[in-house]
């Protein structure tokens, strides 16, 4: 049982800090809450040595938790200027004008 | 995304000599979709009218563009652009183009609308097949989905009792599409940078399968004279979404 927690915790902590280097936003909040509690929990009732364990997998969790809620706060949503995409739209406004040009 | 989110993001903002649609208008929208129950911002949406003069006559071009955040474009890029050229009191279009690219996926299509509204001729592309052109009729009403929105938002609205209902007729995929806009009441809404406005909330359905539910595809649309689109809530098949404004300028 005890084991079974800290493979769980395991689990969700790398899914955790997966999710957060992908740009999936607060989803990443999902595994990195679970793996807190279930590490937790592990680190409660297991014995010394694999308290160790516990704690690493709590840190991390933390830590990932950190980084998802600073992402959220300072980082701005922004598109980039696509130059591919502004010259497309400049020439297909030519070729607009030319067929109203035709009606 | 999909074509379902484009058709409900479309198909909720559309009406009659109510409001006057400017020139220089620009709406920008935070589109998310709802991931494991959480709404997660994947593009920006802006919405831009302004006028385009031949050496005839002068057109409002309405566009619609979508563009996935930064952070997404590594892992699906999106940028898409529809465009509708229209008579400017009566926005009757004149020319609809579509060019979308979905995470790799490409689709350029141009309708040209006869003077008569009558027929159209098309020319549609799918990634790298061969260009294909049809001439197809239409009913003398049936409008692209752009100057639908517009046209809605022309509407007096205030008239529409909940449970009322506009229709319209829409042309997408070659296709033509009832749209039925019902109306469902009057709330509050926070719209970006205009605040808390008033608003009609009004669900819209199609004969398509691309939106899914009763009363799940949502808009709401200022009940000013302006009618500025200020949420959309969308249900398709592949998930649910929203649209939510964020600027609004030279309205």
């Amino acid at each position: 049982m005890k084991k079974t927690l800290i493979y769980f915790a395991s689990f969700f902590a790398v899914l955790g800090v997966v999710f957060t280097i992908l740009p999936l936003g607060t989803i990443a909040l999902l595994p990195v809450v679970i793996a807190l509690i279930l590490a937790f929990l592990s680190f409660n009732f297991s014995e010394l040595k694999r308290k160790k364990i516990s704690g690493v997998i709590l840190l991390i969790s933390a830590l990932t938790l950190l980084v998802i809620v600073g992402k959220e706060i300072f980082v701005k949503d922004v598109v980039i200027l696509d130059k591919q995409f502004e010259q497309k739209k400049i020439e297909s406004k030519k070729e607009d004008i030319k067929d109203l040009e035709g009606l | 995304m999909g074509k379902g989110f484009i058709i409900l993001s479309f198909l909720l903002i559309a009406n009659l000599g109510f409001s006057q649609i400017k020139p220089n208008e620009r709406l920008v929208y935070a589109a998310s979709y709802n991931m494991s129950g959480l709404m997660t911002h994947i593009a920006q949406v802006t919405m831009q009218t302004e006028t385009v003069k031949t050496t005839k006559k002068s057109y409002l071009h309405l566009s619609w563009e979508a563009a996935t955040f930064s952070k997404w474009d590594s892992f699906f890029k999106i940028r898409d652009l529809y465009e509708s050229y229209v008579e400017p009191n009566t926005l009757k279009p004149s020319l609809y183009k579509r060019s979308t690219f979905e995470g790799g996926f490409t689709i350029a299509e141009k309708y040209i609308f006869s003077p008569d509204n009558k027929t159209i001729s098309s020319c549609v592309k799918v990634n790298k097949r061969p260009e294909t052109k049809k001439i197809f009729s239409v009913g003398s009403g049936s409008q692209d989905i752009i100057s639908m929105i517009y046209k809605l938002r022309t509407f007096d609205l205030s008239v529409l009792k909940p449970g009322q209902s506009k229709l319209f007729v829409i042309v997408f995929d070659q296709k033509e599409y009832s749209v039925s806009v019902k109306m469902l009441g009057r709330e509050k809404v926070s719209a970006g940078n205009l605040g808390k406005k008033d608003c009609f909330k009004m669900s819209i359905s199609a004969n398509t399968n691309k939106l899914k539910g009763t009363d799940k595809n949502l808009i709401w649309l200022t009940s000013d004279t302006k009618r500025i689109p200020v949420l959309v809530r969308f249900s398709i098949p592949v998930g649910t979404g929203q649209l939510v404004l964020s600027t609004a300028s030279g309205i």
